[in-house]
């Protein structure tokens, strides 16, 4: 199994799950991990079909996998082998869709109830006004979904689920569509209700910035399998693969050809693509003549409109603006140094700089801006 | 007038059965995933498509001495299916089946399902999730397969005529009635008869269309209607 | 000129050739006591005379309202004179073609399997405890349902079977009931009984004088596509080989027919 740092312990998810379904014309769609989930907010990062709400419906009891084992605390949930199948309603493990799924027909009070028969109805309506005052949801009790607006709904769905006291949560985008000061609201708020329970809580999201307000583990998953485990720095800093480095924001993939190594200095040179612009990078499993893929922020290139000189970075290419494209408060150009290049520059520089299309400009990189990623 | 009552009474032992009967049928049809349901689908909407005096006289060789219905009847009740009031109800249920199954199909299905899979996370077992989630979110289709199975009964002959034995406020319904005047060429007495039958369906389908929009709006989705039901 | 010539023969030929085709067919409305019967004639006429004979069988009172209302027929053969007294008065009818042809004859039937003997028992048997229901025509507008009910008042025992009474829309519905076991008995025209399915059955044949007769007459259409045909056809019926056709399915015929009138202008 990964670890993710944390030792196994009672409130512990453990799951392993393997996966085929036939999917219309193409490759069946395979999931293949095994993955543990301590106590605290753990990120399940990844691009769309990599397989995250499959686990997460495979968990929750709502989809079979073929074959692995699930465990929550100490409690087989799953085992293949042992033919232990446990229906999702005795898992007691909250699940929140995207959607919410909010029954329409009953007001957020009802909603928040659902899950609390069979209990007396005294501790029933503590532990309802209890959650609806933790996550400030107690003025629309008597409202209806299609009554309430964008972060009240997330609230009362996150109510609904915890009021049950569940032993873990499993959260399927839930704050998509929600600006950031809510989503960061409601999260606070969840953080704080944890604090006391200490559940795991999984938590799937494909935008990095979800990753970077919530941080704190990070499981990367793509086409089925995780590829990559740690905190959300060594996850998405340095991605090592060609789609997390996509997800996660890196807006130039190029390929290209290793030319040569050097050891000593800890890099290789790389000509990019066709062309005969070559750049250094750290050094990497390669060797020359090995096709490798490099990644690069946008935001890490810097642009000069005349050749410098005595700097440290050790890329200065030359090439010529393309175009200029204005983003709000960003300003995208597209520079042609026989290979294309994005770069990001803010609107004030292109002014300084009298920028426009057609213009010469040296693009400088940093070595390690440069990250090599796998296919 | 005894045939009129007659008819109402039939059409409301006829929905009442339909629902009854008709919720566990159309909730098996809408989320089993049995490989051989088409075939069952199949047989729900055979009466949309046989004329009734093809399943009248089905059912009247069915109810007969020798046909399955009646040995069972005779067992039971010591006398034969057909000319009677059951026979009758039995013959309209079959004949209004499609109608109700089929809008209660068409809702179940439209229940969105990621609330069925909420439901069942939050601990509720199939028999709680229907009642709870399933049924109250149906009412428009639910109201809309009483009343077709109502309207179809009112208004249905050939399969009156082929079982019935025309028995005065037995199995005399008003459009038997009707047609008998007819027959007789009292046409005075067939037109008012069928006036009244007019008045009171218009009336009732009316009336469950108002409630309908109100329910509907309450839970605030479409509006049922029949010609979307098939 | 010449081709104008040329083209109002050819519409000629043209015309005279249709209903040259349509004199080969004529269409009959017959009650549904006659099923058995017509069939017969209907196809000793097409084989003498090649003409098609198309016909339609159902209640004599239906027929009555349709034709009243343009049915396409040209020929209606009715269980009851009434129907074609009524078209005759109403001008609907071609004058003169009124003609009864039979007189119907009922019988009380039973299925084979039945334990009751009826043939012995007669008006007995529908008093036997395992008959529970009795098919008869509806009398309201079926002369067939009319006769049975005469019948079972002359016989006394109205009043004990009514209970047991189940009417058909017209009397081979009547028959059906009783043929499908659904009634125990049945009181059937004889014309039915003597028909393929049914005369394996018991039955018991209701003496003439138990009922008014059932007079059963026919028309020409004064609407008819094809009066002459329907005229040969009629005068068929009359015929020394009709009439014995007729009589092989029961029915009877009245001594005086009373309403015969020449069929066609030329007196026979």
């Amino acid at each position: 199994m990964d670890t993710v740092g944390g030792e196994l312990n009672a409130s512990m998810l453990a799951a392993r799950v393997h996966l085929q379904r036939a999917r219309a014309g193409s490759i069946p769609f395979l999931l293949d991990v095994s993955i543990q989930v301590p106590a605290g907010i753990t990120i399940l990062f990844g691009p769309s079909g990599a397989g995250k709400s499959t686990l997460l419906d495979c968990i929750a009891g709502l989809a079979r996998p073929d074959a692995g084992r699930i465990v929550a605390g100490e409690e087989a949930l799953f085992d293949s082998q042992a033919g232990v199948n446990c229906p999702p309603q005795a898992r007691r493990i909250a699940y929140v869709f995207q959607t919410l799924a909010l029954f329409p027909h009953m007001s957020a009070e009802e909603n928040v109830y659902y899950g609390l028969d069979g209990m007396p109805p005294r501790e029933r309506a503590a532990r309802v006004d209890e959650i609806l005052k933790a996550f400030r949801v107690e003025k629309l009790r008597a409202r209806k979904p299609a009554e309430i607006s964008g972060g009240e709904r997330q609230r009362i769905a996150l109510a609904r689920s915890l009021v049950t006291q569940p032993r873990v949560l499993l959260l399927d985008e839930p704050l998509s569509g929600l600006d950031a000061e809510l989503k960061a609201a409601i999260v606070d708020d969840l953080r704080a209700w944890n604090t006391a329970r200490r559940i795991p809580i999984l938590y799937v999201t494909h935008t990095r910035e979800e990753v970077d307000a919530l941080g704190e583990r990070v499981i990367a998953m793509d086409r089925g399998r995780v590829i990559s485990t740690g905190t959300p720095m060594e996850v998405l800093e340095a991605p090592r693969h060609k789609r997390l480095a996509q997800a996660a924001g890196f807006e130039n993939l190029l390929s290209g050809t290793v030319v040569d190594l050097r050891e000593a200095d800890g890099v290789m040179r790389v000509r990019l693509n066709e062309s005969h612009c070559e750049i250094e990078v750290p050094l990497g499993y390669a060797a020359a003549g090995d096709r490798v893929h490099v990644a690069i922020r946008a935001g890490d290139i810097l642009l000069a409109t005349s050749q410098p000189h005595d700097l440290s970075a050790r890329n200065i290419i030359e090439g010529k603006i393309v175009a200029l494209e204005t983003r709000g408060t960003l300003v995208r150009a597209r520079v042609n140094c026989g290979v294309e290049f994005i770069v990001h520059l803010t609107p004030g520089a292109v002014r300084s700089l009298d920028l426009a299309e057609g213009f010469r400009a040296w693009l400088v990189l940093k070595t390690h801006s440069c990250h090599l990623v796998e296919e | 007038m005894d045939a009129l009552l007659l008819s109402l009474r039939l059409a409301l032992c006829v929905s009442a059965i339909l629902l009854a009967g008709g919720l566990p049928l159309a909730y098996w049809l809408a989320y089993s995933n049995w490989r051989g349901k088409f075939l069952l689908e199949a047989v729900v909407a055979l009466p949309l498509v046989l004329p009734p005096t093809v399943l009248g006289f089905y059912v009247l060789v069915a109810m007969g001495p020798h046909g399955p219905l009646g040995k069972f009847w005779q067992t039971f009740f010591g006398h034969g299916l057909a000319f009677t009031f059951e026979g009758l109800v039995l013959a309209s249920v079959l004949y209004s089946l499609p109608f109700a199954v089929q809008p209660l199909i068409a809702s179940f299905e439209s229940v969105d399902r990621k609330l069925l899979d909420a439901s069942a996370v939050l601990g509720a077992g199939s028999l709680k999730t229907f009642w709870r989630v399933i049924l109250p979110l149906s009412i428009p289709g639910i109201v809309t397969a009483v009343v077709l199975s109502f309207a179809h009964t009112m208004g249905e002959f050939g399969v009156v005529l082929m079982v019935g034995g025309n028995l005065a406020g037995v199995t005399r319904t008003v459009s038997i009635d009707i047609y008998d005047h007819v027959q007789s060429l009292e046409y005075a007495d067939a037109n008012r008869m069928a006036l009244v039958l007019l008045a009171i369906s218009f009336a009732v389908l009316s009336f469950v269309y108002a409630v309908n929009r109100q329910v509907g709006r309450q839970i605030g989705r479409r509006l049922w209607t029949p010609w979307a039901a098939n | 000129m010449l081709r104008r010539r040329a083209f109002l023969m050819i519409v000629v030929i043209a015309l005279s050739l249709a209903s040259a085709v349509r004199a080969q067919e004529i269409r009959v409305a017959a009650a549904a006591d006659l099923k058995f019967a017509m069939q017969d004639v209907a196809a000793q006429f097409e084989k003498q005379t090649g003409t098609k004979v198309d016909v339609t069988y159902g209640s004599s009172g239906n027929f009555f309202s349709q034709l009243q209302n343009g049915a396409p027929f040209d020929l209606f053969f009715s269980a009851d004179i009434d129907y074609p007294r009524k078209l005759d008065a109403a001008g609907i009818a071609e004058p003169g073609t009124l003609y009864e042809y039979a007189i119907g004859r009922i019988a009380i039937w039973m299925p084979a399997d039945s334990k009751v003997d009826v043939a012995s028992l007669g008006w007995k048997a529908l008093l036997d405890a395992g008959v529970q229901k009795i098919a008869i025509a509806n009398p309201e507008h079926a002369p067939y349902g009319r006769a049975a009910v005469a019948a079972l008042q002359k016989a006394g025992i109205y009043d004990q079977v009514k209970p047991k009474l189940v009417y058909g829309e017209n009397i081979s519905q009547a028959a059906q009931f009783a043929q499908s076991g659904n009634a125990q008995a049945g009181i059937v025209a004889m014309s039915l009984v003597v028909s393929p399915g049914m005369k394996d059955g018991k039955r018991w044949e209701i003496p003439a004088d138990m009922h008014p007769p059932i007079e059963q007459a026919a028309i020409v259409l004064k609407s008819a596509a094809n009066k002459d045909a329907a005229r040969a056809l009629l005068d068929f019926v009359k015929s020394e080989s009709g009439r014995a056709t007729l009589a092989k399915y029961g029915f009877t015929f009245s001594p005086a027919n009373a309403v015969t009138a020449p069929s066609s202008p030329q007196n026979k």
